[in-house]
């Protein structure tokens, strides 16, 4: 009797699952979704920032002091990749409004008295003024800047130990007594792509399956059905079945979509894959599992087939921004820390990013796949109650 | 006369949709509140601080400690020790801390004795922001070590202290950040993300709410409402949608220049027109999109990509500069982008209307945009023969 129960449960659970298949393939705007954004996106995002890296920020020179310093200085900073030295300008006015027909991003000038302080042996200053409109601008000016800086003090500082009778070395070891090496193993040059890419492609799982799952709930209910409706021959509880028959049909077409996020498009675009594959799996598994249960518990609200982008499309930023590869984790405002425990983002694009990117193993991933993993289990009891309680308004309306 | 009443009588349907199904004032207002209130507290002090970095102190001598204790001085860096280097690798391979500092065995005495030690860090390139600034931050520290190593020399050397500081700092810079002085993340993300969410709920909604006669079948009944012009029919609908998103458009102007106080080096009675082009331009976009593609269900999954898109293409995260150039075109399809350059003439610069009347141009051009198209809506909406879901 047992086996038989058993072999019942599976049978529903199947055929619940190509019932949903076949609502999948009979919509287009699923299909739409599921395929064409799917597969789409993470390629168009890929283009949109396929350089990532800003080169030769263009930048106005005002040269006052008109000293050696200052123009090995100036040609050092050409030489930089952040910055060119677009314009030589003869006043902060003309460098001004070249900054206001945006030509420049970025002033570096030179007062009258750097030359005479440089010679009285006295801290000689140089002035930089960013736009910051942008923070990469930003960056490679100040980047730029400082670096020639450093190099230049330690030119300087060699040159006056010598005038005063060092030995190369010796001033070397005054200079610079802790020489020091830098690396950034998992995006060498602080590449933008690299960094948002990675984070992004997990969002696009994520927000396209939950578009998707929306669309075809709300149609149903626009047709006076419900995703709860079970087949008539089951009279019994079939709150497991249906959660359990209908996952497996969206799991069947996004682990084929997930698997080419994570593996082929950034293979197409050169992006770093250091993660073994069967981790990267292990996470695609629970992601995408997390992901349906989801977007079948939140998709429960929807009554109308376009809603969801009226009401929910603004969430696709603010899940990147949960993510916290930009902004760091150990910073989110402790409300907002909570909130992003709803999504499957958050612990999904940390754990890929530290796998994919970082190349780490299982246990580099370890406190986000044990974060899915419970809200696996939490969006599956809901998924389940979403069912049950849609049953018992059906039930009761029916009567 | 006759057209003013027709339209009367479309705005005053529309309101009455509005006031019946919520999901207009939830994707509007609901939305834009939302999205100001996460924007404005999610960035807190508008700079993170205590960025977690690991250190692998295998000297464990006064010179490393004090090394150390000097980064947890700063506001920016909070230290966290590790015994190995296997340790820490796993640490920031998780993503728990944002860079790894290796002191090397024998510091202490190698300084003393001018051998000169090699100090290497790591960073999470990863974890932009906080990579960064982890990067900012030891940078900062490892040449003061060395400043203070060069001191001590000086010092016995007896050189006096007002001439130290010429000798082992010869330059300095003195930065000025245009438009953002404290260097707030707030104020940079803000700024363009709300204008962003503003054109996301424009587009959707417009297309939305036209979509909607289409699906519903409704289209006839408000074509006959407007007097059997598809320009009354528009004219009536934008009516509504213009006071509602332009006065959420000044709102937001007011919430960030004068609530919030963001710096502002123009004039707050420039960004108004500002926005309300914004709005415009947008509500121009919402309506060709829907009468180049009227089935609703198309035409939204179009709309939202298209305003997600907008957000990368405005260009205030990855400049439209380091796009690759056969795409780099496409950034001037987005009303954002206008909005973005305005922005950064106003907000940052503060040149005022001279400095971007080209770009209010622009955006008055999307106004424009649909007119060639209004045909093809009307076709549609007499019609009706497209696919409805």
């Amino acid at each position: 009797m047992k086996i038989h129960l058993f072999r019942d449960w599976c049978q529903d659970v199947l055929e619940l699952g190509v019932r949903e298949l076949k609502l999948i393939f009979k919509d287009g705007g699923v299909l739409l979704i599921f395929f064409v954004a799917g597969l789409v996106y993470p390629l168009l995002y890929n283009v949109v920032y396929l350089n990532g890296i800003l080169e030769d920020t263009p930048i106005a020179v005002v040269d006052k002091a008109d000293c050696s310093v200052s123009r090995r200085y100036i040609r050092e900073m050409d030489a930089t990749r952040e910055v060119q030295v677009a314009y030589k300008c003869t006043d902060m006015q003309e460098a001004r409004s070249l900054m206001e027909e945006r030509k420049v991003n970025g002033i570096v000038y030179f007062p009258s008295d750097f030359g005479d302080k440089l010679a009285h042996r006295k801290t000689a200053t140089l002035s930089l003024y960013c736009d910051m409109s942008s923070f990469l601008y930003y960056k490679n000016s100040l980047i730029a800047a400082n670096r020639v800086m450093l190099s230049e003090m330690n030119t300087i500082q060699k040159e006056r130990y010598a005038a005063d009778g060092y030995s190369e070395q010796d001033a070397m070891s005054l200079v610079q007594a802790i020489p020091y090496e830098e690396n950034n193993p998992y995006n060498a040059s602080f590449s933008y792509s690299i960094f948002l890419l990675a984070a992004i492609l997990l969002v696009i799982i994520q927000q396209t399956m939950f578009y998707g799952m929306t669309l075809l709930a709300g149609t149903l209910r626009e047709q006076k059905r419900s995703f709860a409706n079970l087949p008539d021959y089951m009279y019994t509880n079939g709150v497991m079945r249906t959660v359990v028959g209908r996952g497996w049909a969206y799991w069947l077409i996004y682990m084929g979509i997930g698997m080419y996020i994570a593996y082929i498009v950034p293979a197409i675009f050169g992006m770093p894959l250091r993660g073994d594959f069967f981790d990267v799996l292990m996470l695609l598994l629970l992601f995408v599992t997390d992901c349906i249960y989801f977007g079948m518990t939140w998709s429960a609200l929807i009554n109308k087939r376009e809603t969801v982008f009226v009401l929910f499309l603004f969430l696709s930023p603010i899940c990147l921004f949960l993510t916290g590869t930009s902004w760091p984790t150990s910073a989110f405002p402790p409300f907002w820390k909570l909130f992003s425990y709803i999504f499957p983002t958050t612990f999904g694009c940390q754990a890929y990013v530290n796998m994919s990117s970082a190349g780490g193993d299982l246990s580099a991933a370890e406190t986000q796949m044990v974060g899915l993993a419970i809200q696996t289990v939490f969006y599956f009891i809901t998924a389940c109650l979403a069912v049950y309680l849609e049953n018992r308004h059906i039930k009761k309306t029916a009567a | 006369m006759g057209s003013w009443k027709n339209i009367g009588a479309v705005i005053k349907r529309e309101l009455r949709l509005h006031g019946r199904r919520p999901v207009y004032i939830l994707g509007s207002l609901g939305v834009l509140s939302f999205c100001a209130v996460f924007f404005l507290t999610f960035f807190g002090s508008g700079l993170p601080h205590d960025v977690p970095i690991g250190v692998v102190d295998n000297d464990n001598s006064s010179v490393s400690r004090m090394f150390i204790r000097n980064i947890d001085a700063t506001q920016l860096g909070k230290t966290i020790r590790f015994d190995t280097f296997q340790e820490a690798r796993l640490a920031m391979q998780r993503g728990e801390i944002t860079s790894i500092c290796v002191i090397p065995k024998g510091l202490y005495s190698d300084v003393g004795s001018f051998r000169r030690p090699t100090f290497t860090y790591y960073l999470n390139g990863m974890y932009f922001l906080g990579g960064s600034l982890a990067y900012k931050d030891i940078l900062l520290m490892i040449n003061m070590a060395n400043g203070a190593a060069q001191r001590k020399i000086l010092r016995l050397k007896g050189v006096n202290e007002n001439e130290i500081m010429g000798r082992i700092r010869p330059l300095e810079i003195d930065t000025h950040q245009i438009g953002n002085a404290y260097t707030s993340y707030n104020y940079y993300i803000s700024n363009m993300m709300l204008p962003g969410i503003l054109e996301m709920t424009i587009v959707i909604l417009l297309i939305y709410s036209l979509g909607g006669e289409l699906k519903y079948g409704s289209s006839r009944k408000r074509l006959r409402m407007a007097g059997g012009s598809i320009v009354n029919v528009l004219l009536g609908k934008t009516a509504v949608y213009t006071m509602l998103f332009g006065t959420l458009g000044i709102s937001l102007i007011l919430v960030l220049y004068g609530w919030a106080h963001f710096p502002l080096a123009g004039s707050i009675w420039n960004m108004i027109p500002a926005v309300l082009l914004l709005v415009l331009a947008s509500e121009g976009v919402g309506i060709f999109i829907i009468s180049c593609l009227p089935v609703p269900r198309l035409a939204l999954s179009i709309g939202a990509l298209y305003s997600v898109l907008a957000i990368s293409f405005a260009g205030f995260t990855l400049p439209v500069e380091a796009m690759h150039p056969a795409i780099r075109g496409l950034a001037q399809a987005f009303p954002l982008r206008h909005y973005f350059l305005i922005y950064s003439q106003e907000v940052v610069l503060g040149t005022g209307f001279a400095g971007w009347w080209q770009e209010a141009l622009h955006l008055l051009a999307f106004v424009f945009l649909p007119l060639p198209l209004l045909i093809r809506l009307k076709r549609a909406f007499i019609y009706q023969n497209y696919p409805k879901d």
